[in-house]
């Protein structure tokens, strides 16, 4: 993997544009606020799609008057033009960057690939993007404000390249959840989700204005792909607990049964909230993000 | 500090190291309960691992036999031996005092005249005979004493039986002039003197032949019989012709100078201690009484019993030898999650399409390299 003489070695985490397009996406709801961007907004608005056409006294907006239908109206009505306004929407990354995310260079990888995929597709539909990293707090070298620049993927790629999860507990997403801005905002939820359930019952309480898409990142090293004989010496990367585990048939069958236990919970709590998540597995799959967006 | 050191001396009572300044790396044997031979891998949390008590018993067994092995290393290094001991046991036995007669008349067969052919001497016989008795006893402390002009001190009481046949060979060499059984009989009562054991005491005196007892020795005797109570025996080796120790001579020729062997019988039955007499006219007789003896002498005996010491290195070496080998074996069957990133850090290559994401480098760097 040494790069040829001549080529500057890219530096850690260099987002691979060649595979990064924007994806589109749709909401079931109408953001509010005042920018025109993308998806159809809330109320009558002046500019937009047009919508129909409704008497001046109804909307007192002579800029708007329809001169062509005016004329045309028999009982001399003037007509003012309506539109359906289009607005932008706040996306935001809240990415738990707490000690558990250390595992596989996850969040170096796929989570930042994800990030800035959501980052480049927000930009594009002329919405602004936003991201938190949480651990202990929110962790400002891995977050970025709200903005809609350009280039603002390669930045998101490059601070989540750069982070080091650590850390116990989910403090930090509680806290991103409160700078979160009032407004109904679509919120991606990038965890592994392996806090206690009165933990995530109480994030998703915290962020219950928003359009939540929870992104469960799981690894198959640790649900599948199991060694059947051996020993291994597994350490928590949030306590640090360390244990020895001999592997043979009968555990890795009870481990992965548990693993399907806690995802099969873990589905139903989401559930329970209408909420439906994205499963990042080993590899981004872009196509499945791209279908799940589109569903809104 | 010198309690400290009491301490250290009554643990270390039985076991000793040769090198005890290695026994300073014994702490290195707390290094498994903090480090493993294990490369840790990380997970995202430890509840996603179900529970398992044989995990939890073989990461135990691990650590301990991580621990032993460094203790029997250490141990071994520094040369662990169990010190040379002495336990006491029961046996059945006494304590026993041979008294010899060195006389030269010792030396003559039982006929009286120097020993032809097959002939034996008494000396011979009784060598033979007290050789068999001493092997048959292993518990008895025996003490050998000779008397001829003068009494002989041989060996002091003692468990070491190969000295004590040592000296029961000595006595077929070429006797001195004359038997002075009574100082013989002081040096025997003497040993006793400082024997506070309770085992059964008993004096075998081995003579062919008597003589006057001093009255000054006398006394002494019966003060020596009074203090120590033994068991007294006395094998008289009768050659043909000599005067039996039961025999009642003509009144008138019954003194002290014409018969003392009958008088020394009469003398040590008036000690007031248990005794027998034996006659023994062959080396047949002489066994009778010797088997009569070695029946007569068995009591229960508390004897003091030396174990050698024992090295330990090579046993300590073999436990860490095992230990180790279970340690690699664990080692060896070490294995490890593969997350989904290590596996695919290299993902397909797929032919590099001009990107709609902004300015981007012509090439990617990661799939050129």
């Amino acid at each position: 993997m040494k790069p040829p003489a001549g080529t500057p070695t890219p530096p850690a985490g260099t987002l691979r544009p060649a595979e990064l397009r924007p994806l589109p996406y749709r909401l079931r709801w109408r953001p509010e606020g005042i920018f025109p961007g993308a998806h159809p907004g809330r109320g009558e608005g002046a500019e937009g799609e047009f919508r129909r056409h409704v008497s001046l006294l109804r909307q007192p907006d002579p800029r708007r008057i329809d001169l062509r239908v005016s004329l045309r109206d028999p009982h001399g009505e003037l007509h003012v033009r309506q539109f359906a306004p289009r607005r932008t929407v706040p996306v935001a990354a809240l990415v738990d960057l707490s000690g558990s995310m250390r595992f596989g260079e996850t969040v170096p990888q796929r989570v930042a690939e994800l990030c800035a995929v959501l980052a480049l597709s927000a930009v594009r539909s002329a919405d602004s993007f936003g991201l938190f990293g949480c651990d202990a707090g929110v962790n400002a070298a891995a977050s970025l404000p709200f903005s809609r620049r350009r280039g603002l993927e390669q930045e998101v790629h490059e601070r989540l390249a750069a982070a080091r999860p650590q850390g116990a507990g989910a403090a930090g997403l509680f806290e991103a959840a409160e700078r979160l801005p009032g407004r109904r905002a679509l919120v991606f939820l990038v965890s592994d989700f392996l806090m206690p359930a009165g933990d995530i019952d109480r994030l998703l309480d915290a962020l219950w204005r928003h359009d939540l898409i929870p992104v469960i990142v799981r690894d198959g090293a640790v649900e599948e792909n199991l060694p059947r004989w051996g020993l291994i010496e597994l350490g928590d990367l949030e306590t640090g607990a360390a244990r020895l585990v001999f592997m043979r048939p009968a555990l890795r069958a009870r481990w992965v049964q548990a693993a399907h236990e806690r995802r099969r919970a873990l589905g139903a709590l989401f559930a329970r909230r209408g909420l439906r998540p994205f499963d990042l597995t080993d590899t981004l799959d872009t196509d499945a993000l791209a279908e799940r967006l589109m569903e809104g | 500090m010198t309690a400290v050191f009491a301490v250290w001396e009554g643990l270390s009572r039985g076991w000793g190291v040769d090198h005890p300044l290695l026994l300073w790396l014994l702490p290195l044997a707390l290094l498994p309960l903090v480090a493993t031979a294990f490369r840790r891998r990380g997970i995202p949390s430890a509840t996603l691992v179900p529970d398992d008590p044989l995990s939890r018993a073989m990461a135990a067994g691990l650590r301990a036999a991580g621990t032993f092995a460094i203790l029997a290393l250490v141990l071994g290094i520094a040369g662990l031996h169990r010190r040379e001991q002495s336990v006491q046991r029961e046996g059945n036995g006494a304590h026993l005092v041979l008294l010899l007669d060195r006389s030269s008349s010792m030396d003559n067969s039982f006929a009286d005249r120097a020993p032809t052919g097959d002939q034996e001497s008494k000396s011979a016989a009784a060598k033979r005979l007290l050789a068999e008795f001493v092997a048959r006893r292993p518990h008895d402390r025996i003490a050998v004493a000779a008397f001829s002009t003068s009494p002989m001190p041989v060996l002091p009481l003692t468990d070491h039986h190969e000295v004590v046949q040592a000296a029961i060979d000595a006595i077929d060499r070429p006797g001195l002039a004359f038997t002075d059984v009574g100082r013989g009989l002081a040096l025997a009562f003497s040993y006793f003197a400082d024997d506070t054991a309770e085992a059964s005491r008993a004096v075998l005196l081995v003579s062919d032949g008597a003589a006057l007892i001093d009255r000054r020795v006398q006394d002494a005797l019966r003060d020596a019989a009074a203090r120590t109570p033994v068991h007294l025996y006395w094998l008289f080796l009768r050659s043909r012709g000599a005067r039996g120790i039961y025999d009642v001579p003509a009144s008138g020729d019954d003194t002290a100078q014409a018969n003392p062997e009958r008088h020394l019988h009469l003398f040590l039955q008036s000690l007031g201690v248990p005794y027998r007499a034996f006659e023994a006219t062959s080396p047949q007789a002489v066994a009778e009484a010797i088997t009569e003896i070695d029946r007569q002498e068995t009591q229960p005996i508390r004897y003091i019993e030396r174990i050698p010491r024992r090295d330990l290195a090579h046993p300590a070496f073999l436990i860490a030898g095992l230990a180790v080998v279970l340690l690699l074996a664990a080692k060896l069957a070490e294995r490890r999650l593969r997350p989904a990133a290590a596996s695919s850090a290299t993902p397909a290559a797929n032919p590099a399409k001009p990107s709609p994401a902004g300015p981007a480098p012509a090439t990617d760097p990661r799939r050129a390299a």
